[in-house]
């Protein structure tokens, strides 16, 4: 290391800002501490996760590249201060005003932004606190999220669960609500709600994973075990011991329209997120028999744009969590787009992992004002990698609802169940969409799902299997639409 | 690390520029950010986390750089549930028992110590390049380590933090020299922050048509630097068509290298059509490009 910075000295001396004399090292390791420091700290202004720990790293890193440029400089902030690509953005921001304002892009010498430095502080402080107040409106989501859910967790905790034990008895008074349509409630009476949400318990289907598990009638044996059980037995196995693979359950991707339409609708389902969420998992007794069923859950909303709300949900209430996402998509009065939002969650979530196999659970009433060809493309992609999608639409409520045009009717063929999910009494039946499993059936193709209904067809272009294509309607509905579909034909 | 070590690296590396010519040696064409992040990976010891979108060469970097040291690539494929006895060791049952009955048969006398020794442990990846004897370190791929789910994850820390691992029987046993972990992710969920806190970072971008050209012509060599160029360009514009699945840049060397096979010696719209399906994996987004028209795509206007 000194000797690192020795060297360094003859290299700074031929910088422009060589302070001159022996001291006139570039980088005494003071300074390149207080250099570290100080970018810190702007960074952390800016929202980036930059502790001492970090610092302490990029002192290290310009000691051992010999940085003596800016550039040198950046290349070593950019490699230890980030950790996301969304916080680039951010970085290069605070690293831009600390460095490129004070000094010509030539080839300053290190030593030069110490005294950008020191004016930093007060510099930095006025914009430090304006830029937050921007920054949180451009920063990441994520971060925003760790943010809000950090200031707002006290305050959370305290008024959504006033202590109210998750136990059976229930005021008479919430049992009416039971039966009420989730947009005639207040938010009052649906907090009340919460209380008879704590009983339900979201499951999904299991999934074989690669682990494994020690089981008595176990399908394979357990060498490690039983070797170590021999031990105890003068090295002869006495007693095999088996191991068999352990299920868990599946992802479930929860898709939430929060357009105005949709609203009430959200903000009730959100909260039966939420709160079947906690409860399982703080309850226990519910908890540790459902334990190996109990989905992992991520939450989205879109209404124009896609936010994902998994960490919200995690610290903060149900009504945190909404007044986010309407933050985060200030547009959300103009409509909803779904397919442009199913497209955004399929490109930089879905296909990549998080829909595959998962359960995907899409809360919408399927008014489309985009482009009802892109959504059931999107749709059709979702389909190929996710478990089963199940689609909850108030509309489908009334007996008259049928998914003639529009939205609805294009993603219709993909959907493995369409629950009303209006009241509480109908959550019953959205709960037993999640649960059961997927029956297989033919895939469905684009060029058919098109023509069947005499859509604009998204794939006309195509040459085709169109003849040839099952019947899109034929598909397993959770059985009262099922019923009113085939008797409405 | 031994200052042994950290002296013979500092030697073959004094610099960033040094890192950059050594991978360009090795054919992999390593951006300024990049190969400073690399650089500062090896002299610092420090665990670095590549992201980026698939077929960027987040792979080919831990690859290069292995070459570049001159050392040995131990590469883990992380898959969800993969534990530890996949990652870092298992004991040879088959071996000890062996052992068991041939001590009966010699009437010796078995201890537990005797069972559970070196020569019963089969290293896998993480023990492997722990155990790397030298003289470089080991460069330890941790490939994909998003697909792995949040436990291992946890058991990683361990072993980046102190290039350490504990085998309960054995106790813990630490590296001589301790890797260069490269860890990939294509960013399916978000990596836990404790995970991210311990490691160097970089994400690594598309980069622009003229480089994307130079590394074509790195990988296949046979291909004329205009069929290269318009390679890349024509890349560079499937990207900006919305497609499913945008090409990156080992589509563009498969690409490359296919219409090579076909003896192509310029992207003609022809050409590109018959090679199509190398770069174009979706029929829409196929259909996509045949409605935008090959001629475009190529640049024959």
């Amino acid at each position: 290391m000194t000797d690192g910075v020795r060297s360094e000295s003859a290299d700074g001396a031929r910088g422009p800002n060589g302070s001159g004399g022996v001291g006139g090292s570039a980088m005494p390791p003071a300074d390149v501490a207080m250099l570290a420091a100080g970018l810190g700290v702007a960074l952390r202004t800016a929202g980036l996760p930059a502790g001492p720990e970090r610092c302490e790293r990029l002192a290290r890193a310009v000691t051992v590249m010999h940085a003596s440029t800016i550039a040198e400089l950046h290349a070593c902030a950019l490699a230890t201060m980030v950790s996301d690509p969304s916080q680039i953005d951010a970085f290069e921001r605070v690293f831009a005003e600390m460095f490129a304002g004070s000094l010509p892009r030539g080839r300053p010498a290190v030593a030069a932004p110490q005294q950008g430095m020191t004016v930093e502080p007060a510099d930095s402080a006025s914009p430090a606190d304006s830029p937050s107040q921007a920054a949180a409106g451009d920063l990441p989501p994520v971060l925003r999220q760790v943010d809000a859910s950090a200031s707002s967790a006290g305050d959370g905790e305290g008024d959504d669960l006033p202590g109210v034990p998750a136990i059976r008895r229930v005021a008479s008074a919430t049992e009416r609500l039971a039966g009420r349509d989730f947009a005639e409630l207040s938010p009052d009476e649906l907090r009340q709600l919460a209380t008879l949400m704590r009983e339900l318990t979201i499951a999904v289907p299991p999934r074989r994973t690669r682990r494994y598990r020690p089981r008595k009638d176990g399908a394979r044996l357990d060498m490690r075990r039983t070797l170590r059980q021999a031990r105890r037995t003068g090295g002869e196995p006495v007693r095999i011991a088996r191991r068999a693979v352990r299920a868990r359950p599946r992802r479930l991707v929860v898709l939430c329209d929060i357009s105005g339409s949709m609203e009430p609708y959200a903000r009730a389902l959100l909260q039966l997120m939420y709160v079947a969420s906690r409860s399982s998992g703080t309850a226990g007794l519910a908890g540790s028999l459902r334990e190996a069923s109990r989905p992992r859950t991520e939450v989205f909303t879109f209404a124009t744009r896609l936010t994902r709300l998994t960490q919200a949900l995690a610290a903060a209430t149900p009504e945190t969590m909404l007044a986010k996402a309407g933050e985060a998509a200030p547009d959300w009065a103009g409509g909803t787009r779904i397919g442009a939002a199913l497209r955004e969650f399929n490109d930089r979530y879905g296909v990549r992992g998080m829909g595959r196999g998962a359960v995907v659970l899409i809360i919408s009433d399927g008014w489309e004002t985009g482009d009802p060809a892109l959504l059931g493309a999107q749709m059709a992609r979702l389909h190929r990698i996710a478990y089963r999608i199940v689609w909850a639409n108030p509309r489908t409520q009334s007996s008259r609802y049928r998914p003639e045009v529009g939205g609805m009717a294009a993603a219709w063929p993909y959907c493995d169940a369409v629950v009303s999910a209006h009241n509480l009494e109908a959550l019953d039946e959205l709960l037993a969409a999640l649960r059961s499993p997927a029956v297989r059936r033919p895939p469905v193709l684009p060029a058919a799902a098109g023509s069947t209904r005499g859509e604009a067809a998204p794939g006309a272009g195509q040459p085709g299997p169109a003849g040839a294509a099952p019947n899109a309607f034929n598909l397993p509905l959770t059985e009262p639409i099922a019923r009113r579909w085939t008797s409405w034909r | 690390m031994s200052s042994v070590v950290s002296a013979e690296l500092g030697e073959r590396f004094p610099d960033v520029a040094a890192l950059t010519a050594a991978l360009d040696k090795t054919g992999y064409l390593a951006g300024d950010q990049l190969s400073a992040a690399l650089f500062l990976a090896v002299r610092m010891g420090q665990p670095i986390l590549l992201e980026g979108e698939p077929g960027v060469g987040k792979t080919e970097a831990a690859k290069a750089l292995a070459a570049a040291l001159d050392t040995v690539l131990v590469r883990l494929q992380c898959y969800e549930g993969i534990a530890a006895a996949e990652a870092l060791y298992e004991w040879n049952y088959p071996r000890q028992l062996l052992a068991i009955r041939l001590a009966e048969a010699t009437h010796e006398q078995l201890k537990d110590t005797d069972l559970f020794r070196e020569d019963y442990l089969l290293a896998r990846p993480l023990l492997t390049a722990l155990d790397h004897p030298g003289p470089r370190p080991a460069v330890l791929l941790i490939d994909e380590v998003d697909r792995a789910d949040d436990e291992f994850e946890a058991f990683l820390f361990e072993m980046l933090a102190e290039a350490a691992v504990t085998i309960p029987e054995l106790g813990t046993r630490r590296a001589v020299i301790p890797p260069v972990a490269i860890l990939t992710s294509n960013r399916t969920r978000d990596l836990h922050d404790a995970l991210k806190r311990r490691c160097l970072y970089h994400w690594i971008g598309y980069p622009d048509a003229a480089r994307v050209a130079q590394i074509i012509r790195r990988r296949v060599p046979a291909a004329s630097s205009q069929l290269a160029g318009e390679v890349a360009a024509a890349v560079g514009r499937l990207r900006g068509l919305d497609l499913t699945k945008p090409p990156g840049i080992s589509e563009a060397i498969t690409w490359a290298s296919a219409l090579d096979v076909f003896g192509a010696a310029e992207l003609s719209p022809e050409a590109a059509g018959q090679t199509m399906s190398v770069v174009v994996k979706y029929p829409e987004d196929e259909q996509t490009v045949r409605d935008v028209g090959l001629a475009s795509v190529v640049g024959h206007d």
